[in-house]
């Protein structure tokens, strides 16, 4: 049975480990976003040079998640939120996780073994947000706390962003080193002789 | 009446918006289906969202999606058609008029594979297919935006005098390499034989028949039913977090070639992006999906 949680922002460890695998929750406080590659390149140049980055991520939520970021005369604001695969940045994903200590990392599809194994380590969960779902999650858009790194375009920037009730978004590998997509995988693996039997066996039309 | 290149201009801007903004009702009706039978009750969950996410877009006259993809518009040109001079360069500019007026704006997606430097157009953009109807007096317009997430997966191999059982493997295993990162429940296309080229024409233009529709070659009718069942039965399931609904539809097309045989398979996500209209010599716009 799966549970809902609506969770404050900032997290701390003992809030993450209770997460269970399959959990849906709901966010409200600040996240920090970026889709970019040339960003993870950049906070990976930050990290091993020890620079402070320009946005805060030590303890917070760190998602994959591509926001239009419109600078108008008002200051910037948020237009719309939507996911994107999050293995395109399995790379970057433990050092990040394990050098800001990240409680919050999430996008859509998943991340690898090692990032699951660093999440362990310091207690971490990865949240698989809906694809598609833009229309949804923009309705959680509070307010744009800050972005850093304009000589990106809008999507790549990093952006921190006050919002409320976002989500629901399932916990997809937990703190304690279980992946629904690692088991997922094993179980097609698994059954992947029976399925090919039963495709081969039902065919009406004689091989050639 | 000649078929105004203007005419051609604003509606294939607008065929973009509303694929942007509007998921197909047979998408709609399939996902309706898929939550019937979904027995996981994350599953179920997901299938839910999803249905009050395209909802919520289409009232709210917004994206379903962030990742607009890129602009890819396949065009039937009735052979009875009477076109004005510059009818592609007029797709080029409906797709500059959508990114300049388009509400909300659009993020950068057109992507200059050599440098990864993104913008809103370069070489290549729109893509564009061309093909005839005889003695149509149309041109049948069709856009399906293709983004990363589905794109990545797909892939094209090319077997020699391959069995029934070799192709059908090959798309289940191209399927099971996605595993959970496209959206889920996809559609699938499958292109067999020809030439490489032509493979992939065919299952493009595969994936864009009804979900729901039933293939009238006996044959691929019943390879469609078969590879259904058998890529749902990997259970990667609706956000590629377990479930009973990993596909809605696999279509299949082929054409007679040599005894090279490549197979071709494009993946759509569960928002299946597709728009059509007929521009008629009468200056008349039917609209569709």
């Amino acid at each position: 049975m799966s549970t809902h949680h609506r969770l404050k922002l900032p997290l701390c460890e003992q809030d993450v480990r209770a997460l269970a695998l399959g959990d849906t929750v709901s966010l409200a406080g600040e996240i920090v976003v970026t889709i970019g590659l040339p960003t993870h390149q950049r906070i990976a140049e930050y990290l091993l040079e020890g620079k402070a980055l320009p946005i805060e991520l030590h303890g917070g939520a760190f998602l994959h998640l591509s926001c239009y970021n419109d600078e108008g005369a008002d200051g910037p604001q948020a237009l719309y939120l939507g996911t994107t695969t999050s293995t395109r940045f399995n790379a970057f994903m433990p050092s990040f996780i394990r050098g800001y200590g990240l409680r919050l990392v999430g996008g859509k599809g998943g991340l690898d073994e090692e990032c699951a194994l660093a999440m362990q380590e310091t207690g971490c969960v990865y949240l698989s947000f809906l694809g598609g779902g833009t229309a949804l999650m923009s309705q959680a858009l509070r307010r744009v706390v800050d972005v850093q790194w304009t000589d990106l375009i809008s999507q790549f920037r990093l952006i921190k962003l006050q919002v409320e009730d976002l989500g629901p978004a399932t916990v997809a590998i937990d703190a304690h080193g279980n992946s629904l997509y690692a088991n997922l995988r094993r179980n097609a693996d698994e059954r992947l002789s029976g399925i090919v039997a039963k495709l081969n066996a039902d065919r009406t039309n004689p091989p050639r | 009446m000649t078929i105004a290149s203007q005419l051609i201009r604003s509606v294939t801007a607008k065929l973009y918006e509303i694929s942007l903004k509007k998921i197909p009702e047979d998408t709609k009706s399939a996902l309706n289906r898929a939550h019937g039978r979904e027995t996981g009750e994350l599953g179920r969950k997901m299938l839910t969202i999803m249905l009050k996410s395209a909802d919520a877009a289409e009232s709210g006259g917004t994206l379903v999606c962030s990742d607009v993809g890129v602009p890819v518009y396949l065009v039937r040109i009735g052979t009875g058609a009477r076109l004005e001079a510059g009818f592609r360069q007029a797709i080029t500019d409906g797709f500059a008029d959508l990114v300049d007026a388009i509400d909300p704006p659009i993020l950068k997606m057109v992507t200059n594979p050599l440098t990864l430097q993104r913008s809103y157009k370069g070489k290549g953009m729109p893509i564009v297919t061309f093909d005839l109807i005889d003695d149509a007096d149309y041109v049948e317009i069709i856009c399906s935006p293709k983004a990363l997430g589905t794109g990545r997966w797909e892939a094209v191999e090319t077997f020699v005098s391959p069995s029934l059982e070799t192709i059908e493997r090959y798309v289940l295993d191209t399927v099971i390499r996605a595993g959970s990162q496209p959206c889920l429940p996809m559609v699938v296309g499958v292109g067999i034989g020809g030439t490489l080229d032509y493979a992939a024409k065919m299952g493009k233009e595969a994936i864009l028949r009804p979900v729901g529709s039933v293939n009238a070659e006996p044959l691929l009718a019943d390879m469609e039913k078969r590879l259904l069942a058998a890529i749902n039965a990997t259970g990667f399931g609706p956000m590629g977090t377990g479930g009973d609904n990993t596909a809605m539809a696999v279509h299949v097309d082929y054409s007679f070639g040599h005894g090279f045989t490549p197979v071709a398979v494009f993946i759509n996500c569960w928002i299946n992006r597709r728009t059509r209209a007929r521009i008629y010599n009468s200056g008349e716009v039917t609209w569709g999906e």
